[in-house]
C-alpha cells in the first residue's frame, strides 16, 4: 500500500510558503488556504513520480497557480481583453490608501491573473524568467510580456501618488 | 521615497491568519482521485497509473453474507459471481491473434510512440511524441498488415489530447478547452479532406468536463458540467483493516447533460438531465443517478421512442461507482466497494438493460470497463496480475496477459480488437512506475 507519510511530510513542510503565495495570487487568505488544499491534492495524485526528482515543490506551485488561474476563469468567463491604460490609475484612488502595500495589493487585484501571477512568481518567489514560464505553462516571450505590463501599471500608480517611486531593488525593470 | 516591490510583496504576506488547511482533508481527496483515475479509459498521453495497489491477501472463497459494513471478511454480492480465478489463460491463435505490438523501453524518461486506438476500418491510430519544448505531437493511421504510416497533417494541439471516435471518416480528438485544463474543444480530421479542424462552443460551460464525454449514435458529442459533488463525513473517512482512509459508501457526484454538435459550434444545448455517467448502446441512453460513490439507479431511455425506465442495480451498499459502459442489452459497473481484513472488495458488476443481474466479477484490486465489445478487466492483486477478458453474452472469461504496465496507454478500438499493454523493464523501486511498457493490439476470437 502507498506510504503517504513522505507526502504528508512535505504538504505540512511546504503549505505556510505556498498559503503566502496563494495569498499574493488571490488577495484572499481563506480562500488561498482553499487554493492549496486543492493544488495539494493534484501533487498527492503525482506524488510517486514527483519524489525521486526534487521537483515536488516546483510542482506544488505550478499547481497552486493552475488552480488560481482555474478559479479566477470560473468567477470571470474572460480576463481583461483591453489592456489598461498605463497612465490612468482607473479605480484606484489613491488618496484614500494609506500604505504603498496596500496600494500594491489594491492594484495587483485589478490586474489580469496572468499578470498578477507573473508579479507574484518573479518578486515574490524569486523565480527567473524561464521558470515562471515554466509555473504558467507558457513561454519567456509571454512571461516577459505580460510582467512587463504589469510593472508599468504599478509603476504609474506609484508615480501619480505621493508614494514615491516602486523599485525593484537591486533589480531592472 | 523608494518602495522596494519585493520587500513589499514579502510584508504584504508576512502575518497570515491561523492555517487552517485540512491534511486529512487533502489525503481523502488524493486517494478518491486515485482509484477515480484507475477507473477510466485509458488514453492520450502516457502517464503513470499511480493507483495500483499492492496487495497481501486473496480474496478468500470463504466470505459469505452479503454487504455488511462492518464485516472484516469481504461479502459475497448479490447474484452470480466469477472471481479471477475462474478465468482461465487466454492462448494465442485460438482466443486471439496479435497483429501489431509497440513496445517503448523508458518512458519515465521521455515520451514515446503509441497505439491511440483502431480506426473502425482496422487502422491504428499512432501517435509520435509529444516531444521538444512545445509538447509537439504527430499522428499517422497505420496500417497493421504492411507496417506502412501515412503521416496525417501537422497537428497543432500541444495539450494531453483524449481519442474518442476513430471513424472511417473522421476522427474525434479531445481535449481541454483552455490552457488550465477545463471546458472542451474537438479536433476533427477529415480522413477524406486529410484536414484538421477545430471546434469549440461558446454556450458551453468552462467547467464542462473532458473527462465526462461520450459520442451518442447520431454523431452528437453529450458532455457534462459538475453540478454536485460529495465531501468526506465530518472527522474525514474511517480507517480501514490497511490503514488507509477508506471512503467505500461515498456519497456521488452529479452532472448536468450538455450536448454539443461537432460541425456547428453554436450548437450547443443543456439536456435538462441531471446524471452520475452516461453510456449509449445502438438504441438506447443509459445512465446512472451519481458517480464517484454510492449509485442506487440506473435509468434507460430508448432513442427510438424516448420511453425511459429504471432500476435499482443492487449494488453493495458500500461501493462506489468509478467506471460506467454498456454493450448491446448490457450495462458493467466497475465499482470500489471497501476493504476489508482479507483484502479489497472490487467489482465489475454487469447487468441487463431491464436490471436483471448478469454476473459480477469480484476480486482484490481490479477494475473494468468496455472496449471492443467485451469487458476489459485489469487486476492488480499481487497473486493474479494482468489484463483480463470478459465476453457478456457467452460468459467467456480468459487471462491474457500476467502483467500491467505502469503507464495509461491505448485508446478506443472496435469490437473485434483488443488493446493491452505489459510491463518493460524493472522499476528502481517499489514506488517508481516500471519504465517500459509494450501494447499488444490483436483481435480478439
Amino acid at each position: 500500500m502507498r506510504d503517504d507519510s513522505e507526502f504528508v511530510a512535505f504538504a505540512q513542510g511546504s503549505r505556510d510558503r505556498l498559503r503566502r503565495t496563494a495569498y499574493l495570487l488571490c488577495g484572499d487568505w481563506d480562500r488561498a488556504a482553499d487554493h492549496v488544499q486543492d493544488a495539494l491534492i493534484r501533487v498527492y495524485v503525482a506524488w510517486p513520480r514527483l519524489t525521486r526528482a526534487g521537483r515536488e515543490y516546483a510542482y506544488a506551485r505550478r499547481a497552486l497557480v493552475s488552480v488560481v488561474l482555474d478559479h479566477a476563469r470560473r468567477r470571470s468567463s474572460s480576463e481583461l481583453v483591453v489592456e489598461p491604460d498605463v497612465h490612468r490609475p482607473d479605480g484606484v484612488d489613491v488618496a484614500e490608501l494609506v500604505s504603498a502595500r496596500e496600494t500594491l495589493l489594491q492594484v495587483m487585484a485589478e490586474l489580469p491573473p496572468r499578470q498578477r501571477a507573473c508579479v507574484v512568481l518573479r518578486y515574490f518567489d524569486d523565480l527567473s524568467v524561464a521558470d515562471t514560464a515554466k509555473a504558467l505553462g507558457c513561454s519567456e516571450g509571454t512571461v516577459k510580456s505580460q510582467t512587463a505590463r504589469a510593472l508599468d501599471r504599478l509603476r504609474s500608480v506609484f508615480e501619480d501618488s505621493s508614494l514615491g517611486e516602486l523599485t525593484l531593488g537591486a533589480g531592472t525593470w | 521615497m523608494v518602495n522596494d516591490m519585493r520587500a513589499l510583496l514579502h510584508d504584504a504576506a508576512a502575518a497570515p491568519p491561523a492555517d487552517d488547511i485540512d491534511l486529512a482533508t487533502v489525503l481523502a481527496g488524493g486517494r478518491q482521485r486515485l482509484r477515480r483515475r484507475r477507473a477510466r479509459l485509458a488514453g492520450g498521453l502516457a502517464v503513470v497509473v499511480v493507483g495500483t495497489v499492492a496487495l497481501g491477501t486473496v480474496v478468500g472463497r470463504d466470505a459469505d453474507g452479503r454487504d455488511t459494513p462492518a464485516a472484516s471478511a469481504v461479502p459475497r454480492p448479490e447474484g452470480p459471481v466469477v472471481r479471477l480465478a475462474d478465468a482461465r489463460q487466454a492462448k494465442e491463435g485460438v482466443d486471439y491473434d496479435v497483429v501489431a505490438s509497440q513496445t517503448n523501453d523508458n518512458l519515465d524518461a521521455a515520451n514515446g510512440r503509441y497505439f491511440d486506438g483502431v480506426t473502425e476500418d482496422g487502422k491504428i491510430l499512432f501517435r509520435d511524441g509529444p516531444h521538444g519544448p512545445e509538447n509537439s505531437m504527430r499522428y499517422a493511421l497505420l496500417d497493421p498488415a504492411t507496417g506502412h504510416k501515412d503521416w496525417l497533417p501537422r497537428f497543432p494541439e500541444h495539450q494531453q489530447v483524449f481519442p474518442l471516435e476513430l471513424g472511417r471518416d473522421r476522427l474525434v480528438l479531445l481535449t481541454a478547452g483552455n490552457d488550465r485544463g477545463t471546458g472542451l474543444r474537438a479536433w476533427v480530421y477529415d480522413r477524406a479532406a486529410r484536414t484538421w479542424a477545430s471546434i469549440a462552443w461558446a454556450g458551453l460551460p468552462d467547467e464542462a468536463d473532458l473527462s465526462k464525454t461520450e459520442i451518442g449514435p447520431g454523431g452528437r458529442l453529450y458532455v457534462g458540467v459538475p453540478a454536485t459533488v460529495g465531501s468526506p463525513p465530518p472527522g474525514g473517512w474511517p480507517t480501514g483493516p490497511d490503514g488507509e482512509a477508506d471512503d467505500a459508501g461515498a456519497t456521488g457526484e452529479t452532472y448536468d447533460l450538455w450536448s454539443v454538435s461537432l460541425t456547428d459550434s453554436t450548437d450547443a444545448r443543456e439536456e435538462g438531465l441531471r446524471v452520475g455517467d452516461i453510456a449509449f448502446t445502438d438504441d438506447a441512453m443509459v445512465w446512472s443517478a451519481a458517480t464517484n460513490g454510492k449509485n442506487d439507479r440506473i435509468h434507460v431511455r430508448d432513442l427510438a421512442t424516448g420511453a425511459e425506465h429504471d432500476f435499482d442495480p443492487h449494488s453493495g451498499a458500500r461501493c462506489n461507482l468509478l467506471g460506467f459502459g454498456a454493450l448491446d442489452d448490457r450495462i458493467v459497473l466497475s465499482q470500489y466497494c471497501g476493504t476489508y481484513d482479507n483484502g479489497r472488495d472490487d467489482r465489475v458488476q454487469v447487468l441487463t438493460t431491464d436490471g436483471d443481474l448478469v454476473t459480477t466479477l469480484q476480486g482484490n484490486g481490479l477494475d473494468g470497463w468496455v472496449t471492443g465489445g467485451v469487458v476489459r478487466v485489469t487486476a492488480h492483486d499481487p497473486a493474479r496480475p494482468g489484463t483480463y477478458v470478459y465476453e457478456p453474452d457467452t460468459g467467456r472469461f480468459a487471462r491474457v496477459s500476467d502483467g500491467n504496465s505502469s503507464w495509461g496507454l491505448g485508446g478506443p478500438v472496435p469490437d473485434g480488437y483488443l488493446l493491452w499493454d505489459t510491463p518493460v523493464g524493472t522499476a528502481s523501486d517499489p514506488q517508481e512506475p516500471i519504465p517500459g511498457a509494450t501494447q499488444w493490439l490483436a483481435r480478439w476470437r
